[in-house]
C-alpha cells in the first residue's frame, strides 16, 4: 500500500530528480563556498550580542534542516519531530553533565547518540509496519507532542516551563560569541560534509533510486528497509548534535527551545525556501528564513500570515523552492530554451 | 470511576465530531486539512463577536455554524482547486502543505487582531445527577446536543439519497461518476459539513472550557489523531475512537494526573497505529 504512494509523495516535493555531481572537488567546493560566505557573517553582524545570538540560532537551524532534509527529502519519511529529537540532545546533554557529572564532550555524544536511536526505532517501526508517509508521520508527530509534554509534566528534572540553566560549557569558548559561532558554523559544515558523501556514495544511488520509485528499487535490490532506518539514524545523530551543540551555546534550554511550533514549523518554511532533497539548499533556505525573521520582526504576530502566504505560494507555483528556481532564472542564459537544466547541483 | 467514565464520555463525543469532520473529508476526496482547527476556532470567534454585538447566544451560536460552513466553501473554492487535480499520496501531501500555510494565515492574523479572546459559553443551571454523579449543565447540555448531531449524519449517511451518493464517492469516484454523481459537488457539501461540525465542536467545548484563538493547532492535532486511530474515512471509527480515547485520557487524569495522562492517550493512539496501521474501523485499501 505504502510503496508507490510513498515515492509519488516524495517526488511531489522533491520536484523534479536532482542531479548529483559526482566530482568530489565540486561537492567540496559548493561546501567550502557556503563556509566562506557564512564565515564572514560575525564580520558585518559585529559585535551586537543580540545579532550574533540570531546568527548562531540560525545555523543551529541550519542543522536541523539538513537533518530533515536527509530524512525526508533523500527517504520520504516525513518527521514531524525535528524539535523533540533535537530536544533529545539538547535536554540529554544538559543533563548528562550538569547532573550526572559526564564529561561535556561525552555528554554531547551520547545525547546525540541517543536522538540517533529514537529517530532509527521511529523510522524502524514504520517501516517495519510499512506505514505511509501520513502514518509515519502522524506517529513522529505523537512522539513529538509526548515529549514536549514530558519535559513540561517532569518539573523537578527538566525545569518544566521555564527550562533548565545549562552550566556546562560555561566559562569556555562556546560561551564567546564569536567562537560559539564558528562552532556551529563547523557542525553545519560537518552535517553538509556527510551528507553530501552519502549523497554520492552507494548509499545515496539507494536513497535517490527508492525515492524515485520504491517498488522499482525494491525489486532491483535495494533493501529500502535498511537505508530508510539508515537515513533516519544519520539524521537524528544530527539533529541531536545540533541541539545538544545549541543548548551548550545557549546555556540554557526550555521546551520552547525545541518545541514542535517553534521547530518543526520553521523548518518546514525553511526547506521550502532552499528547495527540499538538495544538498545546500536547507542552508540557503535556513539564511534567507533567518535574515527575513529579522527584517520583518516588527510585524510581530503577522510574520506567521506571511509565512502562511509563501508556503502556500511556495507550495502551488514553484515547488523546487525558491532559491533553486531563481538561481535557475539567473543561470538560465537568454535565448536558451525553456526548461534546461542548469548543470550539477541545484541551489 | 463512573464520574470520570462519564466525563470520558462527555470528552469523547466532542473528540469523535472533531475527528468525524477531518476523516469525511480525507474519505472522500483524499484530503488533509490542518487548517480545520482554525475553523473551529473562527467559528468560536465569530459567535463571540455576535454575542458582543447584541445578540442572543441561540441565534449567535447558529451565525458561528454558517461561519464554519463558509470557510470550509471558501477552502474548496480556493487553495483545494489545485489540490484536486493531484492524486494519490500526493494529493494527500499537498492539502497538508497548502491547508498548514491556511492554518498559518488564519492563525497569524487571530492573534494579531484578537489575541487573547476566547469563547467561553456558560451554561447555568444546577448540576444534573446521571447515574448518580452530580454532572455540570455545560457538559449535559454539550453532550446532548453532540448526541442530536450524532444522530443527524447517522440518518443523513444512511437514510437519504445524498448520504447514499456521498457514500458511493468514497467507496469509488469513478463508479459514482459513471451513475451520474458529481463527485466535485459531493466534496463541496462535505468540506461546508465539515466546517460546520468544526463549529459546532467549538461550541459545545466553550461550554464546557473556553476555546480561544490559540486553540486552532492543538484542536487539529487531536482531531488529526483520534482520525488515525479511528481509521483514515471512517465515521463510526472515528466516534469509537473518540470515546475510547476521551475515556482513557479522563480516567487516567483523575488516577494518575494530568501530564501524564495525555502522554498515556498519545502512547495508546500511537499504539493502536502500530497494531493495526488502518485504525480500529478503518479497510485496507
Amino acid at each position: 500500500m505504502s510503496g508507490r504512494a510513498v515515492a509519488a509523495g516524495t517526488s511531489l516535493v522533491a520536484g523534479a530528480e536532482t542531479r548529483v555531481s559526482r566530482s568530489l572537488p565540486r561537492l567540496f567546493g559548493s561546501i567550502a563556498a557556503v563556509g566562506a560566505v557564512l564565515a564572514a557573517v560575525p564580520l558585518w553582524v559585529g559585535d551586537s550580542r543580540v545579532r550574533m545570538g540570531v546568527a548562531i540560532l540560525g545555523l543551529a537551524f541550519a542543522c536541523y534542516a539538513i537533518g530533515f532534509n536527509l530524512i525526508f527529502g533523500s527517504t520520504g519519511q516525513l518527521f514531524l519531530c525535528v524539535g523533540a529529537l533535537a530536544g533529545v540532545g539538547g535536554y540529554g546533554t544538559a543533563l548528562l553533565a550538569d547532573r550526572v557529572g559526564v564529561p561535556v564532550v561525552a555528554a554531547l555524544v551520547l545525547a546525540a547518540l541517543g536522538a540517533a536511536l529514537v529517530g532509527g526505532l521511529l523510522s524502524w517501526v514504520a517501516v517495519r509496519r510499512s506505514l505511509g508517509v501520513i502514518f509515519a508521520g502522524i506517529i513522529t508527530l505523537i512522539f513529538a507532542l509526548s515529549f514536549e509534554n514530558l519535559v513540561l509534566g517532569a518539573s523537578t528534572i527538566t525545569g518544566g516551563d521555564s527550562g533548565i540553566q545549562v552550566s556546562a560549557g560555561s566559562g569556555t569558548f562556546l560561551r564567546e560569541r564569536t567562537t560559539a559561532y564558528y562552532v556551529m558554523l563547523g557542525l553545519v559544515l560537518l552535517c553538509l560534509v556527510v551528507h553530501g558523501l552519502l549523497r554520492r556514495s552507494r548509499v545515496g544511488w539507494a536513497f535517490r533510486a527508492l525515492r524515485d520509485d520504491e517498488v522499482a528499487a525494491e525489486l532491483a535490490g535495494v533493501d529500502v528497509a535498511r537505508y530508510r532506518v539508515y537515513a533516519a539514524l544519520v539524521g537524528s545523530a544530527m539533529l541531536g548534535l545540533a541541539g545538544g551543540t545549541y543548548a551548550l551555546i545557549a546555556g540554557r534550554v526550555s521546551p520552547t527551545t525545541y518545541g514542535f511550533a517553534q521547530v518543526d514549523v520553521v523548518v518546514i518554511v525553511m526547506l521550502a525556501f532552499g528547495g527540499i532533497g538538495t544538498l545546500v539548499g536547507p542552508v540557503l533556505g535556513a539564511t534567507v528564513f533567518t535574515i527575513l525573521d529579522e527584517l520583518l520582526i516588527e510585524l510581530g504576530q503577522l510574520r506567521l500570515l506571511a509565512y502562511g502566504v509563501l508556503i502556500i505560494v511556495l507550495f502551488l507555483w514553484i515547488r523546487r523552492g525558491l532559491i533553486p528556481t531563481l538561481a535557475e532564472l539567473v543561470r538560465r542564459k537568454p535565448g536558451s530554451p525553456p526548461g534546461t537544466a542548469p548543470d550539477g547541483e541545484p541551489g | 470511576m463512573t464520574a470520570s467514565i462519564l466525563d470520558g464520555i462527555v470528552l469523547g463525543l466532542q473528540f469523535g465530531v472533531l475527528a468525524a469532520g477531518l476523516t469525511l473529508v480525507y474519505g472522500l476526496g483524499g484530503v488533509l486539512n490542518l487548517a480545520y482547527g482554525q475553523i473551529a476556532v473562527v467559528s468560536g470567534l465569530v459567535t463571540l463577536l455576535t454575542m458582543e454585538a447584541g445578540v442572543p447566544a441561540v441565534p449567535a451560536a447558529l451565525i458561528g455554524l454558517v461561519a464554519g460552513g463558509a470557510l470550509g466553501l471558501i477552502f474548496d473554492l480556493t487553495i483545494l482547486q489545485p489540490v484536486y487535480r493531484r492524486h494519490g499520496e500526493a494529493r494527500v501531501l499537498l492539502s497538508l502543505l497548502l491547508t498548514l500555510g491556511a492554518a498559518f494565515v488564519i492563525d497569524g492574523y487571530l492573534n494579531w487582531r484578537y489575541p487573547l479572546r476566547g469563547l467561553n459559553l456558560r451554561i447555568t443551571g444546577d448540576p444534573l445527577v446521571v447515574f448518580g454523579v452530580r454532572m455540570r449543565m455545560g457538559s449535559v447540555v454539550a453532550s446532548g446536543i453532540t448526541i442530536v448531531v450524532i444522530g443527524v449524519l447517522y440518518w443523513l449517511f444512511r437514510y437519504t439519497r445524498l448520504g447514499r451518493a456521498i457514500r458511493s464517492v468514497i467507496q469509488d469516484e469513478e463508479g459514482s461518476r459513471l451513475v451520474g454523481i458529481d463527485p466535485q459537488l459531493m466534496m463541496r457539501l462535505i468540506l461546508v459539513l465539515s466546517g460546520v461540525l468544526a463549529a459546532i465542536v467549538a461550541i459545545t467545548r466553550s461550554m464546557v472550557a473556553p476555546v480561544n484563538v490559540r486553540a486552532g493547532f492543538s484542536l487539529t492535532v487531536l482531531g488529526l489523531i483520534v482520525t488515525v486511530v479511528g481509521g483514515l474515512g471512517s465515521i463510526p471509527g472515528a466516534f469509537l475512537a473518540g470515546l475510547v480515547l476521551g475515556i482513557i485520557n479522563s480516567v487516567a487524569s483523575s488516577y494518575i494526573g494530568t501530564f501524564l495522562s495525555l502522554i498515556i492517550l498519545l502512547v495508546a493512539a500511537a499504539i493502536t497505529i502500530v497494531i493495526r496501521p488502518t485504525g480500529l474501523l478503518g479497510v485496507r485499501e
